[in-house]
């Protein structure tokens, strides 16, 4: 703006002009993570947006490159740290890809229903944000309320209600509690019943759907050459889950339907993201009754699964075993993969080198945050600021994964 | 050259190669534990068997198990060659990935972990054990057999360097080929058979020849352990730098290895250089890292009467108002053949520029016995270099004390602990005007001068030697100088400004050009 000083002379004052400009965050209350936009405005109009990330890195990628291939799993949590189990599944099966390994099918049945329950948890707490920016507290309370249901199940199995660092090459850190089954079981009626309030609170609220529909279209063809994934671009049209395009872990013999929009506009991602969770939530149901109470967890290979401890302490091929394990990790051979799995937010990738060490030589992440992040500039052109809010929150960036 | 195939990738070899030798020139490891490539070939671990193509191959029965029968039927199988024994033919197809070659492995691998005892935790080998790493490419499996183990001799005392475990050993017999064949002293040898198989030492015998400690650096498991090096560190963390041997004029290639967390040298390995030690080194060489931590000058000294220790800029200072009470025709500057050619050339250079001296000495440490193997002579890893450095004009002690003596020399400034005189032979040179010593270690030098100026060890610097036949090597810094110490060249460029004539320009850092021989680039 210019200085109100040129207009001294009254009858010469006009509005300006010029665009104005605007930096929202990178510290902002409404912003979702730590990014800066950098707005041209003409007056509530948005006329173009920069999208500047990079606030939140700390050199996720490079920093594999110092420990083992399982000392990656704490960076992996801190990817989209709303739902790391997701991380840990795809990075597991990443590395197992490389070194040629299928994990038993106990295994692959309770990393869906851990996956599943940490998708239900990142899709409510997009969910719940939302509400809560467009001044709907109450449903937001009770959408958290719910996450922290699954976050207690999730801790009762892991340890951790969000690092968990649960997943391991060849396997899981641990097998199910014999609790689990009776505590998703229980808690999928409540979710739905919650569901269903927070349903009539917003859905027939005329606010919220004024704020929500035609706001921040993204096109089916946008979508496609930005290369966004998950729900962003289900929301636009396309049917693309990678659970159902290309399955792992045993998903193509689940019943569940991928939810589609057909406008692309906020509400849209809004309701296929609740709708996911209704999924999710059916596959939860199908994946406790097939869940196996006994069995093994872990590949039979103890070059990749850490041995029993009395064979460590009793036998000598378990001390080597032990020894070569922690001392310089599980071996890949030499390749490199590229592994993909829906995570929250769209396709999650792993494209993984290695060099035959216990090393990674590089261990690259395709984050589906940073890749839908694009989008929010073609979406937000010609809408108001206030719309920003909402828009950006259905993008559902996550900084850790977007930044890494 | 001819070739043959090796996992489908051609071997380029020499006649009269086995496979596994030239497979091993190309970088390609199989996996083995009794063959060394400086050693004859024993062909008695079995771990590097392989499978050779033939039109008709031998063919051994064996039982299979059927998964359908759900039983064990007759069937046949390749019969597998030692990779090290069979000689390459040109042409050849050699499988050493096959399913029936890495069977083998895993099986021979699992044979020899049979009755290992659950050591690694307290093995000064684990995490360079051919036992760890193989059974993590080859075998791969956990404890079938859940009795208990044998039982042999542990800690067995073979002499004054070596201990051996009856229990870790394979039996490869490389130690004792190792005697046999490098040293020509048959010292070890094999006792017993099946499970009370054991090495051991000739009656009335100790292993106690110069070459001890390679036993212990040719044993592919823990079996023989150095008593200089056992449960000192662990491997991992050690780093290493590339180095030549100080003990004597043959300069053999080492590794020094090191604790960069203590900055400290824990042992010496050889490093193999076809044309100076092929893989070897003497217990002695071995154990000069010793001397890089043991009686180290870390201060300096200044003698009025009775010793002081002073810093080393009030050393320095001494130094050159000693240095500078002295005509240059009256100083005499002592080279040594312990230091490397930079500090030698610096002192060189110093004593023409800044001194006005052209009485050059070398100072030659003795007490040392040589062979025919290794061990040269001269004890001294420099004396051509230092020789050289001084244009091939230097005289020496013996001549350095005629001159005191006579009293043509009124001043000495020596580099270096090392010399063949010992201090009270030496000791004319203390009433000398000036008598300056720089050095890292305590000797008969610095006893008898009235001025010391610590410096860096060999380790503690980059530099280069000339050996016996006249090769430059140069050697990498290993660890830090101790606070405030310099190499000796370092401190000659300042003790030239201490006396007010700094040096034209500034010193090398790196090794410059050097007349004894091409610089021969480290190898690996």
């Amino acid at each position: 703006m210019e200085p109100i000083q040129e207009y001294e002379d009254e009858n010469s004052l006009e509005l300006p002009s010029e665009p104005m400009h605007l930096h929202m965050g990178p510290s902002h209350p409404a912003m979702h993570g730590t990014i800066r936009m950098v707005l041209e405005l003409d007056g509530e109009i948005i006329r173009k947006v920069d999208v500047q990330p990079g606030y939140l890195h700390r050199g996720f990628e490079k920093s594999c490159e110092r420990g083992t291939w399982s000392q990656v799993y704490p960076y992996t949590d801190r990817l989209n740290y709303c739902s790391p189990m997701l991380n840990n599944v795809g990075f597991s099966l990443a590395v197992e890809k490389l070194i040629g390994i299928e994990v038993p099918e106990r295994c692959q049945i309770y990393r869906v229903i851990l996956g599943e329950l940490a998708r239900v948890t990142d899709h409510l707490t997009c969910a719940g944000a939302m509400a809560m920016e467009l001044g709907a507290f109450t449903p937001f309370l009770w959408i958290i309320k719910v996450r922290d249901w699954i976050w207690d199940i999730l801790e009762i199995e892991t340890g951790a209600r969000m690092t968990h660092s649960f997943g391991r090459i060849g396997g899981m850190a641990k097998p199910p509690t014999e609790k689990l089954k009776e505590l998703v079981r229980n808690v999928l009626p409540e979710i739905d019943k919650v569901l269903g309030e927070v349903n009539v609170t917003l859905l027939r609220n005329r606010i919220f759907m004024d704020r929500l529909q035609g706001v921040g279209v993204l096109s089916k063809e946008d979508a496609l050459s930005l290369g966004v994934t998950g729900p962003m671009l289900r929301a636009t049209g396309v049917d693309y889950d990678v659970r159902k395009a290309t399955p792992y872990s045993g998903y193509e013999t689940y019943d569940f339907e991928v939810p589609i929009g057909h406008v692309g506009d906020t509400y849209d991602r809004f309701m296929v993201r609740l709708e996911e969770v209704n999924q999710s939530c059916r596959i939860l149901g199908q994946a406790i009754e097939r869940l196996p109470d006994s069995g093994p967890i872990n590949v039979d290979d103890p070059r990749v699964i850490l041995p029993p401890k009395d064979e460590v302490y009793t036998t000598i091929e378990g001390t080597i075993a032990h020894f070569k394990l922690v001392m310089e990790g599980v071996k890949p051979p030499k390749g490199a993969i590229y592994s993909y799995t829906e995570g929250g937010n769209g396709e999650l990738g792993f494209y993984i080198v290695s060099d035959g060490s216990g090393t990674p030589y590089r261990v690259r992440c395709r984050p589906p945050c940073f890749i839908n992040l694009q989008s929010a500039g073609p979406m937000l052109v010609g809408d108001q600021v206030a719309d920003i809010v909402p828009v950006f929150g259905s993008v559902n960036m996550i900084g850790g994964e977007c930044d890494r | 050259m001819p070739t043959f195939k090796l996992d489908g990738r051609e071997v380029p070899f020499e006649p009269g190669d086995t496979i596994m030798k030239a497979a091993w020139r190309q970088g390609i490891e199989i996996p083995h534990y009794c063959w060394h490539p400086g050693l004859s070939i024993a062909a008695n671990c079995r771990m590097c068997l392989v499978e050779i193509k033939a039109e008709r191959p031998m063919l051994m029965p064996t039982l299979k198990w059927d998964e359908s029968k759900q039983d064990y039927v007759p069937s046949d199988k390749p019969k597998l060659t030692p990779s090290c024994q069979a000689s390459a033919v040109p042409g050849q197809e050699v499988f050493s990935q096959s399913p029936e070659a890495k069977n083998a492995q895993a099986h021979v691998q699992e044979f020899l972990l049979l009755n290992h005892p659950v050591d690694c935790p307290i093995c000064d080998q684990a995490g360079e054990c051919k036992l760890q790493d193989y059974w993590q490419t080859s075998q791969g499996t956990l404890k079938r057999k859940h009795t208990e183990p044998v039982h042999k001799p542990k800690a067995v005392r073979f002499g004054p360097t070596i201990v051996y475990d009856g229990e870790r050993c394979i039996m490869c017999t490389r130690c004792i080929r190792v005697c046999d064949e490098v040293v020509g002293d048959h010292v070890l040898d094999m006792r017993e058979r099946g499970n009370k198989n054991e090495i051991t030492v000739s009656p009335g015998r100790e292993l106690n020849h110069k070459y001890t400690l390679m036993t212990e650096h040719v044993c592919p498991v823990g079996a023989l352990t150095s008593r200089d090096f056992r449960f000192k560190a662990r491997v991992w963390f050690l780093r290493s730098a590339k180095s030549v041997c100080t003990g004597c004029s043959t300069g053999c290639n080492d590794h020094m290895d090191f604790d960069p967390r203590k900055n400290q040298i824990f042992r010496i390995r050889p490093r193999d250089n076809a044309e100076v030690n092929k893989f070897w080194m003497c217990d002695d060489g071995m154990l000069t890292y010793h001397r890089v931590h043991e009686n180290r000058v870390t201060q300096g000294i200044i003698r009025n009467g009775q010793a002081k220790n002073v810093t080393r800029a009030e050393a320095l200072g001494a130094a050159a108002a000693a240095l500078g009470k002295v005509s240059g025709a009256n100083l005499a500057v002592v080279l040594s053949a312990q230091h490397s050619n930079e500090d030698n050339q610096a002192l060189v250079r110093f004593a023409k520029e800044v001194l006005g001296s052209e009485r050059f000495h070398i100072a030659l440490l003795g007490g040392w016995e040589g062979d025919n193997i290794l061990r040269h002579t001269d004890n001294n890893p420099n004396c051509a270099g230092a020789l050289a450095a001084a244009g091939g004009k230097a005289s020496s002690m013996p001549d350095l004390l005629k001159d005191v003596a006579s009293g043509a020399v009124q001043g000495v400034l020596a580099l270096g602990w090392a010399s063949t005189e010992d201090a009270a032979t030496l000791a004319p040179l203390r009433a000398l005007k000036a008598m300056v010593s720089l050095s890292s270690n305590v000797g008969a030098l610095t006893e008898v001068a009235t001025t010391v100026v610590p410096v860096a060890s060999f380790a503690e610097m980059e530099g280069s030697f000339v050996n016996a036949k006249g090769m430059a090597q140069r050697f990498e810094r290993v660890i830090d100088a101790p606070e405030g110490v310099k190499p000796a060249w370092q401190t000659l460029a300042d003790l030239a400004k201490a006396m007010g004539k700094p040096l034209s320009h500034a010193q090398p850092t790196h090794a410059p050009a050097l007349q004894g021989g091409a610089v021969e680039e480290a190898r690996s």
